[in-house]
């Protein structure tokens, strides 16, 4: 349980007490026959293969509330995405699953790249914002959740605190993002604890006052990947494909709503992602790649708030990142003491220092050229572009979907 | 002088004429090596494949062998695992047979007693795997059947019987592999008479006032529920 | 079909008969204290009801040691044939003793099948020999619909305390209900009606030397006759009082033993029971009439401490039979104080499911398995408890029926779930 303080410009809803998922689910029901909700799901094949998928399957087979399932394939043959379409049949809730690298799917990214349209690499950017755009494309839901497919420890009850607060018709929220502790024997997330909101500070400490930074900083886990999303934001949000994903979307939040309409939640009690065991080497590739990501997308947002980025401000800016970071060890040391958690002070302190190299080398490319823009165009352009992609991206997905057997259903009386 | 140059002469035409006895040999084994590891291949990707056919990831999974992987921090596919066992199984076997393709006598001997070994190795491996296996299942059948009893202590009671199970498949294990069993032997008395010993203890001493509770109500202390279940 | 050797004495008998109209089962096993009421109320029913059919009464004894089968013989009126028989019971038998009390209950019945085959028999009855509260009209309201109404199976409704037949009315009942879309109220009720037609075709089926033969006979009976798509109806018989059943009998097996009967029928009728959806009525016969309610003593605070018991204990298999979200609700129960207890409806609905999914799937040994289910079926039965304390026998009712509703509710996830 957690305290109930609110901090920061959104709305933060704790979980206190015990509250019983029945009632919760029982009122998402209720809710979802006025404004039907979606989940959109980014999957890799590999993630099938893992300890996480059966679980989050079994959990999400008992969810009645849903109104479809939109699950994107990446990185799966033919033979992977009818092995997933079985894998997916216990749920209930119509599921489609986008197949990548379908040739459908891959005609429709030609379609794009024809029209002029840089839709990235693939990665879970471009895989939520084609999720968002087939269930544009039906028009059959208001509501967009999305969450990841390694959490080991998925309880239905995360989807459903996920969703409550934008599927409540009496709460005006358009978007939610979901917030958890990662603890194990040890203090997790390490990008969010040392990277972001050291940086978001000490940008705070260099140009003062700033809604954006402020709306940043609200956020207790800026980088979890678990939001809900009214469908119209899906329309007008422009995502990045890059690491950038998270802060990008929440900037283009900020961008389109006032945060008194925007939310956080505490999702689960406990929250664990298995990821594959990557060689130390790639995963310091791919962790420095992400960090400098993350702050190119935060400058750039900033830059294009009007803010001012110059080589001095920069300079002042590694050190007074350094300055909080150090504090911010300081204060977690403490947090796991008293908990009685594992604590590497080194460890912490060389990512800080791989951390500072990242904001310098992410300075430097954004000197260089600020305007390269991972951004992939809203679906509002798009459409106005090719007015008949929706069409063409429903046809493509429900082709996939029914040619071969027929999906498992059971006649009903 | 040709004397001296014969004196340095003769010991490397000694050794040359040893290498290319020994020559023949090094080149056997270099033979048995490469066709044994790509023996070992192919055998890995067959039996990979006919285990995904009996569909072995599932029968794992739903035996308790996939969870007792995760245990151990392996999240490799059970199949996937059990491949590698046998292709590291098999190259050893190669090694060993490509070693004594060399024909030297320490060699040789060496060779002779792992070959003498493996049946043992592998009757050891087969206690483990089914001892582990028979452990969980017996374990918990008691944690059930305690539970449904409505014993406290049923978690402790079910883990002291896997415990004790486990060092006693832990010893049929060594003795089978034949590491001090003299030792082996006398430590397995030593731990298991030890913990039925202190279980005795703890339980007598410990619970005189739960068997107490327990024998009063058996007399019949407390009414018994009138419902009918069915 | 292999067929069960009668011993030959049997067979002359039967031979004598020739022929008969209504064969009147009742297995027995150390009844002596009750069958002689049974055989009376029988043979007045017959006598009284069905003079002008020629009818039999078979007593297929499992080894009764305390006079069982001379107080039969003793009680049988000149004009009634009887038959006496000590049925071969398996070995096993002896140890596994099913729920209802009876050794080998699925060999008794498998004989008395075959009599009446043999017999031609019209109308076959079959009752418990502990039964108390038995009277001729009971002959009269299982044997009727199949001589008159053309019925193939007739199913007993009582009326029984509102806390008795916690596993029928918790599990047994909403779920068969649920899967084959009859409104069968007492599918285990151990009285059963059935037409000659009924007891040949059971004859066809090989399950005799399974487990449903040793302890599940009543569910099986049940099951087949209505996903075989016999025409099923049900008689009000009134109230039902057993003599006093072995206190010794022990919960969880006895879970066991008509669960697993349950599940496994599951498997066998899958095809059956996966289509349908919602529920029907089954014809009812019989005047209805409401029985006083006793007090009954029961503890709620030791079956609660049971539940949490297996919460603490048993968390690592319900969290991999429920999943996590169903675990932490059934978490979050444990955590309520006892005079809160309150178990969801739905919850219980989704654990029924969950388990049978689990046995469909074989996460484990299924003896593990649904004995793992015991504490939560006690939880369940307490909160029943203490919802219905202060109803009345229609108020409990209403509740069971709000549970079957759910069960219903849940048959899609039930059914996509079995693959």
């Amino acid at each position: 349980m957690s305290d109930f303080y609110q901090s920061g410009s959104i709305t933060t809803l704790h979980q206190l007490g015990k509250s019983s998922l029945e009632r919760l689910e029982a009122e998402l029901l209720g809710f979802s026959k006025v404004s039907p909700i979606a989940l959109a799901l980014p999957a890799l094949y590999s993630e099938f293969e893992g300890p996480a998928m059966p679980g989050i399957v079994q959990e999400l087979a008992k969810v009645k509330y849903l109104n479809e399932i939109v699950l994107v394939l990446d990185k799966g043959t033919e033979k992977d995405f009818q092995r997933v379409r079985e894998f997916m049949s216990p749920i209930s809730a119509e599921v489609k699953i986008i197949h990548n690298d379908g040739k459908r799917i891959l005609e429709i990214y030609e379609t794009f790249a024809r029209n002029g349209f840089n839709v990235g690499e693939r990665g879970k950017g471009r895989s939520a914002w084609l999720a968002y755009g087939y269930v544009l494309a039906r028009g059959k839901s208001d509501v967009i959740a999305l969450h990841d497919c390694d959490i080991v420890t998925y309880s239905r009850e995360l989807l459903a605190r996920l969703c409550y607060p934008v599927a409540h018709p009496n709460l005006d929220y358009v978007f939610c993002k979901g917030y958890y502790s990662r603890v194990s024997n040890k203090l997790n997330g390490r990008v969010t604890r040392l990277l972001v909101t050291p940086l978001v500070r000490a940008l705070q400490q260099i140009i003062g006052q700033n809604g954006f930074l402020t709306f940043l900083d609200s956020f207790r886990y800026a980088l979890s990947g678990e939001f809900c999303m009214i469908t119209d934001l899906a329309r007008v949000n422009r995502i990045p494909w890059d690491w950038g994903l998270e802060v990008g979307s929440l900037a283009e939040v900020y961008r389109n709503y006032s945060p008194r309409r925007i939310c956080q939640v505490d999702i689960a009690a406990n929250y664990d992602h298995k990821h594959q065991i990557l060689s130390a080497d790639n995963a310091a590739k791919g962790l420095m790649k992400m960090t400098v990501d993350i702050c190119k997308s935060i400058f750039r947002t900033l830059a294009s708030e009007g803010v001012v980025f110059s080589d001095g401000l920069f300079k002042s800016l590694l050190v007074t990142y350094l300055r909080q970071a150090e504090d911010t060890i300081i204060k977690y040391e403490a947090d796991a003491a008293i908990n009685g958690l594992k604590f590497d002070r080194h460890e912490e302190a060389m990512a800080v220092e791989a951390f500072t190299r990242a904001i310098g080398m992410a300075s430097q490319t954004f000197m260089e050229n600020p305007m390269t823009t991972p951004l992939i165009p809203n679906w509002n352009r798009v459409i106005s572009a090719i007015p008949d992609i929706f069409e063409m991206l429903r046809m493509a997905v429900d082709e996939d979907n029914c040619t071969t057997h027929h999906l498992g259903s059971v006649n009903v009386k | 002088m040709s004397d001296f140059l014969d004196l340095i002469l003769e010991p490397l035409q000694e050794v040359f004429l040893k290498f290319k006895v020994f020559l023949p040999n090094l080149l056997a084994m270099l033979v048995i090596m490469v066709a044994g590891i790509l023996l070992a291949k192919v055998i890995r990707l067959m039996l990979v494949k006919s285990l995904n056919a009996i569909n072995f990831d599932n029968w794992s999974d739903r035996v308790g062998m996939t969870t007792l992987m995760r245990k151990g921090d392996l999240w490799s596919k059970p199949t996937a695992a059990l491949g590698a066992v046998i292709f590291w199984l098999l190259i050893i076997v190669t090694l060993m047979i490509g070693l004594s393709a060399l024909r030297m006598h320490a060699i040789d001997n060496l060779v002779e007693q792992f070959f003498a070994y493996l049946p043992r190795a592998f009757s050891a491996a087969v206690i483990l795997i089914v001892g582990s296996l028979l452990a969980g299942f017996i374990s918990r059948a008691i944690l059930i059947a305690a539970v449904n009893s409505g014993y406290h202590y049923s978690k402790l009671l079910a883990e002291a019987v896997r415990t004790l199970l486990t060092v006693l498949i832990l010893a049929m294990a060594m003795e089978q592999l034949q590491i001090a069993p003299g030792i082996v032997l006398a430590a397995f008395s030593i731990i298991f008479g030890g913990i039925v010993t202190a279980l005795a203890i703890a339980f007598g001493v410990g619970g005189i006032d739960a068997a107490k509770r327990m024998i009063e109500r058996e007399n019949g202390a407390e009414k018994k529920d009138e419902i009918e279940h069915l | 079909m292999n067929t069960v050797s009668l011993r030959s004495d049997v067979h002359e008998q039967i031979a004598k008969i020739a022929h008969a109209d209504i064969v009147v089962g009742i297995p027995s096993y150390n009844n002596a204290r009750t069958i002689g009421h049974v055989v009376r109320a029988v043979q007045a029913g017959l006598a009284k009801y069905f003079p002008t059919y020629r009818a039999v009464i078979v007593n297929s004894d499992g080894g009764s040691s305390d006079g069982t089968m001379e107080v039969v013989q003793k009680t049988s009126v000149e004009d009634f044939s009887v038959i006496l028989l000590h049925h071969r019971i398996e070995p096993i038998s002896k140890i596994a003793f099913p729920y209802s009390g009876i050794p080998g209950k699925g060999s008794a019945f498998r004989t008395i099948f075959e009599i009446a085959q043999k017999l031609d028999a019209k109308a076959c009855v079959v009752v418990d020999s502990d039964i108390r509260s038995i009277t001729p009209e009971w002959i009269e309201l299982l044997v009727t619909p199949v001589l008159v109404g053309g019925f193939d199976y007739v199913a007993p409704l009582y009326h029984r305390h509102k806390f008795d037949g916690t596993i029928t009315n918790s599990i047994i009942y909403p779920l068969t209900r649920a899967l084959y879309g009859k409104r069968v109220r007492q599918p285990i009720g151990g009285d059963f009606g059935f037409s000659g037609k009924m007891a040949q075709f059971y004859l066809t089926k090989d399950v005799w030397e399974t487990d449903v033969a040793r302890f599940g006979i009543d569910i099986w009976m049940t099951t087949t006759a209505i996903a075989n798509g016999f025409k099923v109806a049900q008689s009000f018989l009134g109230a039902k009082i057993h003599d006093a059943k072995d206190p010794g009998a022990d919960l969880s097996s006895m879970l066991y033993q008509v669960v697993s009967a349950l599940f496994d029928l599951m498997e066998t009728y899958s095809t059956v029971w996966m289509p349908i959806r919602g529920s029907e009525p089954v014809p009812a016969f019989g005047f209805e009439y409401t029985v006083g309610l006793e007090h009954v003593n029961v503890n709620t605070a030791r079956m609660l401490a049971m539940f949490r018991e297996g919460l603490v204990n048993l968390r690592e298999i319900w969290l991999d039979i429920l999943g996590a979200g169903d675990f932490r609700e059934v978490e979050r129960l444990g955590e309520l104080p006892d005079a809160e207890f309150d178990f969801p409806l739905s919850l219980w609905t989704r654990i029924i499911c969950d388990y049978a999914i689990a046995y469909h799937r074989k996460k484990m040994p299924v003896a593990h398995l649904i004995k793992s289910l015991t504490p939560l079926y006690i939880g369940k039965t307490a909160s029943f408890i203490r919802t219905a304390e202060n109803m009345d026998a229609a108020g409990a009712e209403a509740e069971i029926e709000k549970l079957c509703i759910e069960f219903e509710c849940n048959k899609d996830y039930l059914a996509t779930n079995w693959k």
